[in-house]
This record gives C-alpha cells, structure tokens and sequence, in this order.
C-alpha cells in the first residue's frame, strides 16, 4: 500500500542510528519488515562490537575459521535474509530499505528488480566520487567490493539491506573462510585484494547525508527515532535473526575438523 | 509472489509420501508432465522367438502418425493443481527451500504464503494462487529446488480453476497464458473434499455414485476404484464389481485393438451414432497434440544395421547369472543414444518460446514409451549419461514393471529430456512421431527385421536393420544437426566397441 506523502510520492520513515548493536537492528528490521505496514529506511552508523552475520542458510563450518572464533569469542548469527557471511564492527555502516511491494513505481517485487533499483540510487550517492557499479550483487569501486547486499520478500513486502565497509580490520578477515559460491567478477582474489575502503572515497557523514539525498528522489522522508517505533512494537512478534550458541559452534568445529580429515583417507 | 500454475491429469496411481522429484520446466515452456496417449509400444527382437518389451495395445494411428504423449498445459479433471517454483528474476535457476509454513492435510487460503525459499542474496516468500488443501508437499527444507519444478500439490476447487487468471507477470517474461478451463464437465464429485483420482471420480460418475457416500481405504482415506465398485455393487447399480474394473478401464481409455470404438454391429449392436465423451488421458491428449502440432517438425528418417547389437544381447544374456536381471536392446541404445547425445547437446534441450532460448539439458533422462493397462506412459531413466549399461536395464526393469502395475510415480514421468518410442508390431514402414513439448526432439525405433543387403560386389546377405526416425522441432534443430547426431549415435549401434573408446 503506497502513502503518498509529497503528491506521487509515497511515504517513507527514517530512522538513524549510531553504534547499535547489529542483533538489535537485525531484530527490529525483521520486525518492521513483517508487522509494519509503511516504508522504512534505517540507517545504522557502525555497530558496537565485531560480530559475524551469516546469511540465513548459512553454515558455520563451511563458512567460518571456528576455532579463532571461539578462541577470540566473536559472536556469530544467522539473519533472516539471504546472501553471504560478514564480519562487521564499527567501521560498518547499514543501510536498510523496506518497502511495501508497490511503493516504488515500475519495479517488481523480485530480487534482480530491487538490486537494480538500489543500484541506481546508489549511483546517485557516488555521483562523481568513485567508479561505483552495482557489480551482480556487489557494490564495487572499479572492481572491489565496498558493499554487500541480502533480500528478503515476503507476500507485500520487501527489505534490501546492505553493509558498507566503510573500514575493515585486516585481522578480521581471518575469521572467515573464502566462500564456496563467489560473484564471477571475484576472479580468484584473495579478500583483501577483492574488497576496498569506503573512507578512501568519502567521509562517514558526506555518505550518510548523501544517501538520504539519494532516498528522497524516491520517498517523502520523516524523521522516526529508536523509541517511537519500540513503544508501539507488536511484542508478539518473535524474529528468526538469533546468535549461535557456543555449543553449536563447538559442534560444527567438529565437524569441520572431521570432514578435513576425510578427505586425505 | 506470482506462483507459475501448472496442471496436471491424475492418473491412476497411488499417492505415496513424500517424493521429491526434478522437473526440468521453465515458467512458460509447457508441462513436461506425461498423460498417456493412445498407442502400443511393442519391440521384437529379429531372430527372437519371445517377445522382450511387448505390450499389445496398439496405437491409434491417423493417417500413420502417431502421437508422443506428453501432455502439454493440461486441464484439470479431478481439481488437482501442481504448484511450481516460479521463475523469481533474470538467471535464477534453483532456490534453496528454507522453510515450509503449511503442511500436509491444511487448508490454505489464496495468497497465504506457503513457504519460503533462498536464491542467491535474497529470502522469498511464495504465496499461494489457490484456495484448496494441500495435498502433498514434495520437497524438505535444505533441499535446492530448480525454478519451474513443483514444489507441492493443493486440491483446489472448481470455481478457481475456471477464472484462473495470473496477476503478476514475473519480470522476465510476458507471463504464462490463460489457460483455458474445460470445467463443464466437473461435476460434485470432480469438487467435493474428498481424496480420490480423476479415473475414479469418472467411474463414481458412471455409476450415479456419490463419492461423499464412500468410505475410502486407501491412504489417507483416499477412495479407490474399489471402494466406488463395492459401493456400486451394494447399492445394486453393477452386478460385478471385478468385471466392471476391466470395463470400466477400456470405457475410459480407448485403447487395444480389440476395444476400438469403430462403429460394428457385434460391438454396439446397433448402426447408430455413439457419442464417446473424451475423458482422463485421451482429454489430455487433444491439448497437449494440439500444442505438439503447432510446433513446426521435421522428420529424418535413416536405417541402422544391428547385426553388432544383435550379437551383443547375446553375449550379455548367455554370460548373465543374475536371474532378475534380462537383456534386452533397449539398454544399450540408450546408452548409445546418450553417447551421441554429449556431442549433439542440442537434441537434448528444452526450447523457451517466448524468451527465445535453449536451455541445453546437463542431464541424459531418457523417455521410454511403455504401454500400461491405462495406456500409454513414458517414464525415464534419469542421468543415463552417468549409468552402465547394466544399470540402464535394471532401471528400465523397474520401470516397466511399476509402468504395468500402473504404479509410476511422478518422480518417474517427469523431467525427460528426450523420448525414445517403440513402433513394433503395427504395421507400415514408419510413423511421424509428434514431440513431447518441450523436448525437442524424439526418436521412433522400430522392429528389428532382417532383410537381404548386397556386398559391393553384388553378393547379398542378410542384416538385421532397424528403421529410425527422428522427429525434431524445426525451430531448434536443422536438418544437418539432426544427420550428423544420428549418424553419429548409428556408429555407437553399429560398432558398439567405439563405447569402450569414451569409457571412463
């Protein structure tokens, strides 16, 4: 259901966050997405801590180095898109939309759609500032990868939410295995020849603002805060976004270590 | 979410649990979901006193063509609807299934979301089109799903079916057509809630049954064509129950040389007009011949001298001590057939008409024409690239002996990529086999016959030679294609030691 706002223009609240923790923003955008009925954009300017998010099917022992993990007791969640895994910390900055299914003019409610659509507004937001493409899934400067994307469409609604690396730490690229399924443009480059800095490009701020900018060509934008939209919560609501146990970590280590075994018998 | 519908004329078989099955289907190209046609598949071996694969219920053939039996976008007779992974955007071929939000047994409304599914970076929910019960879910979470393949089937209701209209085109295409209802013929039984076959509800009709009357005790309450028969016989409407089962089936099916409905004062006992209402396989069979016979085809005709195979079914058979195990000829042209078919990719491709593309098939599943008490059915060997040829004929076994106990699943029809055909016994020099949409092409074998051939210097000696021809869709395939690939497959037959060349 589309609200127009501005004549033609539907209605769409924003909500800027700083340093909040990616569980709690993975919980409230599940929440937004399944029980609200208007347009959101969230934007989250780093998180608090380095955490793992893996994909909703991910697989902590194909995808993760485990026992670093555990040794140095990063928390690892399955979030309720798709997509792949991240390591992200404050350096990270999210950037949410979800969206009734016709509140953007002419685009369908399918995946390719949307990542088309995101991608031009993003190519708004780096109008002149870098070689920005929207490369298959990816967010690229030139060819390295500064963004990464995951969906998820439900019945009227959909959310694109991305993570942009603002700034990474090299060490913490560590704790990720390279991925079985890599975008082809990936070539076989290791992770830090694949991705880039975003600071290199812009600051914090200019890319926030930026980005607003770029949403208003789409949405009339109001100014939601956290606590407006926590007291009206639908506390029924239960989100799928959730941490792994240690003990689930344990175990896929195990079987990690096993399946290395196998294949040298 | 737009939900692709594909429909489907049950057949008389049983429903079991779950079974996951691969559908090979792109959202528009036609349901590669068999119907039985009309036809006999009968093949003899020359030379060979009993009869290998002979199932004497011949084709019906007009004007010497006869009919591949696939059916195409079939009309729904029992209200039974396959619901498939629709095509969710540009170059997304398979979703993972994530979670299913109904069950077996549920009622869903239309639009409910009934499962969610993972392609690439995005989570989709997929709603359903139709209001009805679910009848079977097919597939488990975790399992990778390819796009056009049917995620599970709902028992809808009549009014649906006849106003099914899709809202939302996917992006990528113009959207499947409207499919034409034939619903007069649905009558309370095609609609009420209970579980049973379109074969049977005909029967239930025959007989003034009321199907909300039977006690069912098949699975899961189902009603069988014997609860209908008993109930028929109590109620004083049939004196047999067990003659009327073998009747019943000939009404229905207009198959067997002995049943043909040709007009003969023996048979109707008069010289009037007999109206026979085309019903379950042969109702299919007018729609998916009429979508088969759009498709412009051409016919390539070549014989294949199999004095080599016929030696080798020999030696197979005299150094065989498994006793289930009996060689045939079958096997080793199959496997031939996907020899050939690894360098001629295209004969095993499936065509998208309005996206104009050839989805060239990975996989060899290759189709065999086998009759059934209910007709003709065309099940298929899956991955025979990837089998012996020992494999192959214990497969085709299985096949046929589920085929004749009427038993096949839908795992077994579906997703063939070419289809193989035995003429046999009916007679003339060869037929024009119709394509089964959305192959492209299928290959008519017939009998094994030795004739006389001459030497280059004139002497004459007997060969046995097998008649082929290859039916192609003109619009995919050339003549020169289709030469090159049958001669190619013609050397595996007639040198099959070349097989041990691409061994591996």
């Amino acid at each position: 259901m589309a609200n127009p706002g501005k004549i033609g223009v539907p209605m769409m609240n924003l909500v800027r966050l700083k340093g909040v923790p990616i569980l709690q923003q993975l919980h409230l955008e599940e929440r937004l997405l399944r029980t609200s009925s208007h347009n959101w954009c969230i934007i989250n300017d780093g998180t608090n801590q380095p955490t793992i998010v893996m994909g909703v099917s991910g697989k902590p022992a194909e995808l993760l180095e485990i026992e670093s993990v555990l040794c140095d007791q990063i928390p690892v969640m399955r979030r309720f898109t798709g997509g792949g895994t991240v390591l992200v910390d404050p350096g990270t900055i999210f950037v949410t939309f979800i969206c009734n299914k016709d509140a953007v003019a002419g685009i369908q409610p399918y995946p390719q759609p949307i990542m088309s659509w995101s991608g031009a507004l993003y190519n708004k937001v780096f109008q002149g500032i870098g070689d920005f493409h929207l490369r298959e899934n990816d967010y690229v400067f030139g060819d390295r990868k500064f963004g990464g994307n995951a969906q998820s469409i439900t019945k009227n609604r959909w959310i694109h939410h991305t993570s942009f690396l603002w700034d990474y730490e090299v060490r913490n690229m560590d704790y990720l295995k390279l991925p079985a399924r890599v975008p082809e443009y990936r070539l076989a480059r290791g992770h830090l020849e694949f991705i880039c800095r975003m600071k290199d490009y812009l600051s914090r701020s200019e890319f926030i603002n930026r980005t607003i900018e770029a949403a208003k060509t789409h949405f009339s934008l109001r100014s939601t805060d956290l606590e407006a939209i926590e007291t009206t919560a639908n506390t029924k609501f239960c989100p799928s976004t959730r941490l792994l146990t240690m003990q689930e970590l344990e175990i896929a280590a195990k079987f990690a270590s096993q399946s290395n075994v196998s294949l040298y018998q | 979410m737009m939900i692709g519908r594909r429909i489907f004329i049950l057949q008389k078989r049983s429903f079991t649990s779950v079974r996951r099955f691969l559908c090979p289907y792109t959202s528009q190209a036609p349901n590669p979901n068999p119907s039985p046609a009309q036809g006999s598949a009968s093949f003899r071996s020359a030379g060979s006193r009993s009869s290998i694969l002979h199932f004497n219920v011949p084709y019906i053939a007009v004007n010497r063509s006869f009919f591949s039996s696939h059916a195409v976008a079939d009309l729904p007779v029992g209200g039974i609807v396959d619901v498939p992974l629709a095509q969710t955007g540009e170059g997304i071929a398979e979703c993972e299934l994530l979670k299913w939000f109904v069950q077996e047994g549920d009622q869903i409304e239309e639009f409910q979301p009934i499962c969610e599914v993972q392609s690439d970076k995005a989570t989709i929910e997929i709603t359903s089109r139709y209001k009805g019960k679910v009848a079977q879910i097919l597939y488990v979470p975790g399992d990778i799903v390819k796009v056009g393949e049917t995620l599970l089937k709902i028992v809808v209701e009549e009014a649906q079916v006849s106003t099914y209209v899709l809202e939302n085109p996917t992006p990528t295409q113009e959207g499947l057509k409207n499919i034409k209802p034939c619903d007069s013929e649905l009558t309370k039984n095609d609609i009420c809630g209970v579980l049973s076959t379109p074969a049977v509800r005909n029967l239930a009709k025959q007989h003034g049954v009321d199907l909300n009357d039977v006690k069912g005790t098949g699975k899961d309450g189902r009603i069988l064509k014997e609860d209908v028969l008993q109930y028929a016989f109590q109620k004083g409407s049939i004196k047999d129950p067990s003659a009327s089962l073998t009747s019943a089936s000939r009404r229905q099916f207009l198959g067997g040389e002995e049943d043909h409905p040709h007009p003969s004062g023996e048979v109707l006992g008069s010289y009037e007009d007999k109206t026979v209402p085309l019903r379950g396989f042969q109702r299919t069979m007018v729609k998916s011949m009429s979508m088969a016979a759009k498709v412009p085809h051409f016919h390539y005709v070549d014989e294949i001298n199999c004095d080599a195979l016929v030696e080798l079914k020999s030696s197979f058979q005299n150094t065989n001590s498994d006793p289930d195990v009996k060689h045939t000829f079958l096997p080793t042209l199959i496997k031939s057939l996907s020899m050939a078919l690894s360098k001629y990719p295209l004969m095993n491709s499936c065509f998208n008409e309005e996206l104009l593309e050839v989805i060239l098939k990975g996989s060899h599943n290759i189709g065999i024409a086998m009759a059934t008490p209910s007709g003709l059915v065309v099940p298929n060997i899956k991955n025979v690239q990837s089998l012996s040829i020992l494999e192959i004929t214990k497969e085709l076994s299985r096949l046929q002996l589920l085929a004749l106990d009427n038993k096949l699943n839908p795992a077994d029809i579906c997703g063939g990529t070419l289809t193989l055909s035995n003429i046999g016994a009916i007679g003339g020099k060869f037929g024009s086999p119709l394509l089964n949409l959305p192959e492209v092409s299928i290959i008519a074998i017939g009998r094994i016959q030795k004739v006389p051939q001459f030497t280059d210097d004139g002497n004459i000696y007997p060969a046995s030679i097998m008649t082929v021809n290859i039916g192609a869709d003109h619009r995919v395939l050339d003549g020169a294609t289709v030469a090159r690939f049958c001669g190619e497959w013609k050397q595996f037959i007639e040198k099959p030691e070349l097989l041990m060349l691409h061994m591996k």
